[in-house]
This record gives C-alpha cells, sequence and structure tokens, in this order.
C-alpha cells in the first residue's frame, strides 16, 4: 500500500548571496534524489525544487521566507535533504 | 620521444630532399636532441662547446672552410667530430661528400646523408619535422567534429549513438574529421590536433546501414583533414541521481595528452536530439571563449539583485 503525505515547512534563508546557481544546484541534486514532488517558493508563487531556472525565480534572497511542500511517499526524507540544506547555509558564508 | 635516423629518413626523403650516403646498417641510431647543429666551430678546432647529440649539417660554409685546409689539418679536424660518436651528418647543397669525411663515417660507423636543400633552409624544415616526429601522440576513443571552430571529441559506450549523432551534426552543416577513432599529437604551439587514422579517413560505420564514405553522400564541406581539439562530450546514460553540474558554472575537466580540456558529460535519453545537445555545448563554449559565460551572468544578476533588496 502506498501512503501519499504531504509535509509543509517554513524555511528562512540565512546565507548571504541567497539561493543563486550554487544552491539552486544542491537543491536540484537532493530533490532529484526523491520521488515525491517538491514545491518550494513564496507562498502561491512556488516552483518545483527540481529546476534550476525555477528556483532562480523565487527570490530567494537572505532573509527570505519560503514555503516548502513535499508530497509523495518519501515526501519525509525529502523534507529532512531539503532541511539539511537550509539549516547548513547551503555550505555557504 | 625520441626518434631514429630510419625514422627521419623515412619521413624526410620526401619533404627534406633525403638521401642516404653510407650506413644502412646504422639507421637504428637515436637522434638524442631535437635539433640540428652547424659544426662550423668545432672544425676549426673548438671543442669547449660541441652539440654531439644533434645532427650535424655541413653547407657551403663548411665545405669552403674545409677546403682551404691541408690534407692533414681537414683529416684531423673531421675525425674529431666523428670521435664524438654525432647521430648523423647531412650535407647539404647536395654535394658530393668528401672523400675524408667518407672514409671516416665507416670508421665510426657514422651515417652520412645528402640534401639538395641549402643549408638554412633544411635546418628550418627538419627542425619543423623532428618536431613533429617527435610530438606527443596517442589514439582515442571517439568521434570528432569541428562544429563552427570549435573541436569536439565525442566519446561514450559502443552503441550510445555517437556516429548517428555525428551524421546530424553533418547533416547541419558541421564537418566530420573522424569516426570513433582519432589520432591526438601535441603540437609545438602546445594545442592538440586530433585527425583521422589514415586508412579508414572519411569513412563511417552506421549500424544497420554500414560503411558509408561521408563526402561522397555529404561533400566535400562535410569533411575536415584535422581540427584543434576545444572539448571533449563524454555520452552516458540517463540516471536521475547523477552526480552532474546542472549550471555549467564549474564545467569539469579531462586531461589529453597532459592538457586540460572543458569536459561536459551529457546524459542520452529518449527524447533528447543529442545533435541537437552537442551544437549547444559547442557554442556555448565558443561563446564563453569570447568573454560571455551565460551560467555567471545569470548568477551575478541573481545575486545582486538579492543584495540590492537586503541593502547588504
Amino acid at each position: 500500500m502506498t501512503t501519499e503525505q504531504t509535509i509543509v515547512r517554513e524555511f528562512k534563508v540565512e546565507n548571504k548571496y541567497g539561493i543563486h546557481a550554487r544552491p539552486a544546484a544542491l537543491l536540484v541534486k537532493v530533490a532529484g534524489k526523491f520521488t515525491c514532488e517538491i514545491l518550494i517558493g513564496k507562498k502561491g508563487a512556488e516552483v518545483s525544487a527540481k529546476s534550476i531556472m525555477g528556483l532562480l525565480t523565487i527570490e530567494g534572497h537572505q532573509g527570505a521566507l519560503l514555503y516548502v511542500q513535499t508530497v509523495g511517499e518519501d515526501a519525509e526524507e525529502a523534507m529532512a535533504g531539503i532541511a539539511d540544506l537550509f539549516e547548513n547555509k547551503f555550505f555557504e558564508d | 620521444m625520441a626518434i631514429t635516423l630510419k625514422e627521419l629518413l623515412d619521413a624526410g626523403c620526401e619533404r627534406l630532399s633525403l638521401e642516404l650516403v653510407w650506413g644502412e646498417e646504422y639507421l637504428e641510431r637515436v637522434i638524442e636532441e631535437k635539433a640540428i647543429n652547424r659544426p662550423g666551430l668545432a672544425l676549426t678546432g673548438f671543442f669547449q662547446y660541441f652539440a654531439q647529440r644533434r645532427l650535424q649539417v655541413f653547407g657551403l660554409a663548411e665545405f669552403t672552410y674545409l677546403k682551404s685546409l691541408t690534407a692533414k689539418e681537414r683529416e684531423e679536424r673531421l675525425r674529431a667530430i666523428l670521435e664524438k660518436n654525432v647521430p648523423g651528418i647531412i650535407i647539404a647543397r647536395n654535394r658530393n661528400p668528401l672523400s675524408e669525411l667518407l672514409t671516416l663515417a665507416e670508421e665510426y660507423k657514422t651515417p652520412l646523408f645528402r640534401t639538395t636543400m641549402i643549408t638554412s633552409h633544411f635546418i628550418n624544415e627538419s627542425t619543423v619535422l623532428i618536431e613533429e616526429l617527435t610530438a606527443p601522440r596517442a589514439r582515442m576513443q571517439g568521434t570528432m567534429l569541428d562544429i563552427m571552430g570549435v573541436g569536439v571529441l565525442l566519446q561514450g559506450a559502443a552503441g550510445i549513438g555517437k556516429s548517428e549523432t555525428a551524421l546530424s551534426l553533418i547533416d547541419k552543416g558541421y564537418s566530420l574529421v573522424s569516426d570513433d577513432v582519432t589520432e591526438v599529437v601535441k603540437n609545438s604551439r602546445g594545442r592538440v590536433l586530433g585527425f583521422a587514422n589514415e586508412m579508414t579517413r572519411y569513412h563511417m560505420e552506421i549500424r544497420g546501414v554500414g560503411i558509408v564514405h561521408v563526402p561522397s553522400l555529404f561533400g566535400m564541406g562535410s569533411i575536415r583533414r584535422e581540427a584543434e581539439l576545444d572539448i571533449v562530450i563524454k555520452f552516458h546514460p540517463y540516471v536521475n541521481d547523477a552526480d552532474e553540474d546542472r549550471t555549467g558554472i564549474l564545467p569539469a575537466e579531462v586531461d589529453v595528452l597532459g592538457l586540460k580540456f572543458p569536459y561536459y558529460r551529457l546524459p542520452v535519453s529518449p527524447g533528447r536530439d543529442m545533435a541537437n545537445m552537442v551544437e549547444t555545448t559547442a557554442l556555448n563554449h565558443k561563446l564563453k571563449m569570447l568573454g560571455h559565460d551565460a551560467a555567471k551572468e545569470l548568477d551575478e544578476k541573481v545575486i545582486g539583485s538579492f543584495l540590492n533588496r537586503t541593502g547588504a
């Protein structure tokens, strides 16, 4: 039996340069490991976390609040992976 | 890499109008130093500095000087040079070797050559030829194309579609350098030159079709004899979590004959027009060389907008 679950969390962008190309590439790399759908962005303007070009449009500057929604079987693991990136400031600064 | 006298003679009989006068049995001698020496000073008896590991060229000046000497002196001076075990002697301007020189060459088992060229011309040409013969070279698996002046080596496992992609690119108007096996050589300007094996040049093997002759099908514009290598592209089967660079800001590098080249790994999957992918990669590389790095420019634009906003 498959268990679809939805998880929603909010993160603050901490690193100085925000979600520019390198952090976006990291997000895509992590998101790509999971089968669930991962959306990220300002509320109402989310994009897929599996799209680099999408991630560059969400205005993820330092201090921005971003919603992340994961929907699918491995939603929990995916959210943990995304959280890890935000908490580590995308390994920048 | 060193070469033997035989290799020089084989390559030089036409380009250098070189012929052997004496020493057939000793052609396996190695030219240890890749340069040519005119033994003018040595003939006067000066040996404090003598490039004895180089080929020695006797030109008009040497011959005129030798003629001004007595027979005894001539023999002594020539012996002093041959004693040093020079790799070989070349006589320019197609002059007949002096009898002393011939006798001494036999005595010291030193091959003697002759060329119709004048000395300075011979020195220039032979230096270039020796550079070519001794340049680092290798045979690489991969198909090479010239895409708008960008030399692209296409690699990937058998059956992944290199030749088929090359065919599409030829159809788009680009040129084939080699199919499946590419010979590479580092030239004196520090560039790597790719070309096809002489035997199979301009032929391609297309699965299901067989062997085709590219210029017969696509015209002379579809081929190039050689091209300078600029980038290496590797086709690989698409895997979802491949550790790939998605932005292109930090392209990987690959080593070819000791030089670094940008290395792009392109995933192959249904629906991806690989000819288009290769063309885009090559043209984007060309743009980067002109100073426009799209990935970096977009990144700077994004960061710039963030920094303005937070007032940092």
